[in-house]
């Protein structure tokens, strides 16, 4: 109601350039993010021509420095899914899923000595096992998925450093897959562009442009984003939502188990505690899935404000580990990550107030 | 309607019925039968030194569980708490180490400082309209970095014992019983007694039901929602002397993690996790039962990794009991 009065205000007084842009900055999150990307580039290329960086911020160094987007980025994605389905979904369980599938692929490939391929799909079946516990208890059962995945969180934790007594697997056969993630040249024209990491090609594309396929073509993102928006009418129009629920989670699940092969190589080592060391995986990956747009309570989000605001966290994480000496700058990417995520909650608060809602 | 807490128990205990919910008399059952089988599969759990300990271990998460439960209850939570027992920590370990400051300045400091961190949370989300876990999820990176500055890349050690009183040590003790767990027991019993008997108390149980309905019946929502906040942060001020009485040495991980084995505590006690429903004696309750598997975890010589899976499947059997009763009671 109050939106559709505002709109039609705004239309009536034709507003001028600056108020439109003003008003796509703060309700379009896309438009706000690539604003936030490129003035954090400019600020840093400034820092740098002033000398205050203790390395150059180089498009290498840029280019380099998106493996640690790959990650992130996607586990945010499988948040966005998780999240989108509605009725408080959320995925805390993250981290111990890529931490148990981590350990299982460092088996697999490890010590039983399987191909690359089949111990990948390995990883991806044990973490889509695992997610699928989770979209169980939450879509069958109807536990609250916040509890739910606490608990599996707990759960999966404990089993991953049972599994092989708390200690790391890193054989010759793990070490030698650092080539996943390394940097490579691209074919052709790579002289031309800097050397972008293995993993962006291997793992983060062919899983973005499948979940985009998904969620915004297919009929699956259609009924996911009806039973966020609305349980009951998703229900009442014809929507399987016990199994597009449980559908989400299990993506979540493979999804984890993907990114248990990107860390594995990029550490050369399977690590019991991958994703649960210090705060964990699930906090940044919930960060970065509000921060590109994805409303918590449900049916909205969007890929691409996703996948740019992973590529804006680790590209400020990166400027920040230049500014400072030492052990400062991990610090503050703390800081940076809770003061851009409050920062977005708060302005999204504001805009669906004002605006009527973002896109 | 869901905001009648503590529901009619249809107990065969005369004395209980009507003021314990059948979930607490389940985790009273269970945490005896526990107690039973590990008393009487090994001879050192039921001894003074293994019982004050556990005590100890679970004062600070029950103390903060107090707050949380009352956060929770109002339709909230709060996932900043183990960053915010890391700040207060290393403030007030610092203080006493450094300016040697006497015990009663300490602890009004921990509070202070606390209460001021619950603040923030509170202000920002009241005023700020975002759903409390991607506040607090913010805090606590925030928090955290706070922390480290002041840790200043270094394990604060050397702390007197300035704190010892509330500790886990002999000071700590009287009788084998720890204050700090007398502390927490007081407070709890004062804020069940708040939450059942009191306008203020149901109002609480009202907003968690329907903060819609609760804001038109009268109930200041928005201050209510952040006192909740503020008295958490109270709560984890004391939770933090008494860790500190706990050792001469804090490590910058202190409080990592806190969050999640209070929310499971809290869970594990009965709460509902959407609001409207639970009591801080369950809490106490889930609390102790967490802490009795981690004890009987150790003593039966198993990996201490088990813990968590034991805690993960007790959170999902809690939950379970709820949705069940829940669903039963609804079809009543």
């Amino acid at each position: 109601m109050n939106a559709v009065t505002t709109a039609a205000r705004a239309k009536d007084r034709a507003p001028g350039l600056g108020a439109r842009a003003l008003r796509a900055l703060v309700t379009q999150r896309l438009v706000l993010l690539v604003t936030l990307l490129v003035g954090l580039v400019v600020v840093m290329k400034l820092l740098e021509r002033g000398g205050y960086l203790v390395a150059s911020y180089s498009s290498d160094y840029l280019a380099a420095s998106l493996i640690d987007a790959v990650p992130l980025g996607l586990l945010g994605l499988g948040q966005l899914v998780v999240i989108v389905s509605g009725r408080g979904g959320i995925d805390l369980s993250v981290g111990s899923m890529v931490s148990v599938s981590g350990m299982l692929f460092g088996f697999a490939i490890g010590e039983w000595g399987w191909p690359l391929v089949p111990a990948v799909l390995f990883a991806l079946l044990s973490g889509g096992l695992l997610g699928a516990i989770n979209g169980f208890f939450v879509s069958a059962m109807g536990f609250p998925a916040l509890i739910t995945t606490l608990a599996t969180y707990y759960a999966y934790s404990s089993i991953a450093l049972v599994v092989n007594d708390s200690s790391p697997i890193s054989t010759g056969p793990i070490q030698d897959l650092t080539w996943l993630t390394r940097p490579v040249e691209l074919p052709m024209f790579g002289q031309y562009v800097p050397d972008f990491p293995m993993g962006i090609f291997l793992f983060a594309i062919p899983v973005i442009v499948l979940l985009w396929l998904n969620v915004t073509r297919g009929t699956y993102g259609r009924q996911l984003y009806a039973i966020g928006t609305n349980d009951t009418a998703g229900r009442f129009a014809g929507v399987p939502v016990g199994s597009v629920r449980f559908r989400a989670y299990l993506v979540s699940g493979m999804v984890s188990g993907l990114v248990a092969v990107v860390t594995v190589s990029q550490f050369a080592s399977a690590r019991p505690d991958a994703g649960t060391a210090g705060n964990g995986m699930a906090l940044p990956a919930i960060t970065i899935a509000v921060l590109g747009g994805v409303a918590i309570t449900g049916g909205v989000g969007r890929v691409v404000g996703v996948v740019v605001a992973a590529v804006l966290v680790v590209w400020l994480n990166a400027g920040i580990l230049l500014s400072f000496e030492g052990s400062e700058g991990s610090q503050y990417q703390l800081l940076a990550l809770g003061g851009v995520l409050i920062f977005a909650a708060i302005l999204n608060g504001v805009t669906t107030r004002r605006y009527g809602g973002t896109s | 309607m869901t905001t009648t807490a503590p529901a009619p128990a249809r107990s065969t205990m005369p004395l209980l019925s009507g003021r314990v919910t059948g979930q607490e008399l389940v985790l009273l059952g269970v945490i005896t039968l526990l107690w039973l089988a590990l008393g009487v599969s090994t001879d050192t759990f039921i001894q003074a030194g293994t019982l004050s300990n556990l005590a100890y271990n679970v004062a600070p998460i029950a103390l903060v569980g107090i707050g949380m439960t009352v956060v929770i209850v109002c339709g909230g939570i709060d996932v900043s708490v183990g960053s915010a027992v890391t700040v207060v920590t290393v403030i007030v370990a610092k203080l006493v180490r450094d300016q040697g400051v006497s015990l009663p300045v300490a602890v009004v400091v921990a509070v202070g400082v606390g209460a001021l961190l619950g603040l923030v949370n509170g202000v920002l989300i009241s005023v700020g309209r975002v759903h409390a876990i991607i506040i607090t999820f913010g805090t606590l990176n925030v928090f955290r970095f706070v922390a480290l500055r002041i840790f200043d890349s270094e394990q604060v050690a050397g702390v007197p014992g300035t704190l010892a009183v509330l500790g886990g040590g002999q000071t700590g003790e009287t009788l084998h019983v720890p204050h700090a767990f007398v502390v927490m027991l007081l407070l709890a019993g004062a804020m069940w007694w708040y939450m059942r008997n009191t306008a203020g108390g149901r109002h609480l149980y009202a907003m968690g039901g329907d903060r819609l309905a609760a804001r038109l019946a009268g109930v200041k929502v928005q201050r209510r929602e952040v006192l909740a906040y503020v008295l958490t942060g109270v709560l984890v001020g004391l939770a933090s002397c008494v860790v500190i009485g706990g050792g001469g040495l804090i490590g910058q991980n202190v409080g990592v993690g806190l969050e999640l084995q209070v929310i499971a505590a809290v869970v594990i006690g009965g709460t509902s996790i959407m609001g409207g429903r639970g009591t801080v004696l369950g809490t106490v309750l889930g609390a102790l039962l967490v802490g009795t598997v981690a004890s009987g975890v150790t003593i039966l010589h198993w990996p201490s990794q088990l813990t968590s899976l034991f805690v993960g499947v007790f959170i999902l059997v809690a939950v379970g009991t709820d949705v069940v009763r829940e669903r039963s009671r609804r079809r009543a």
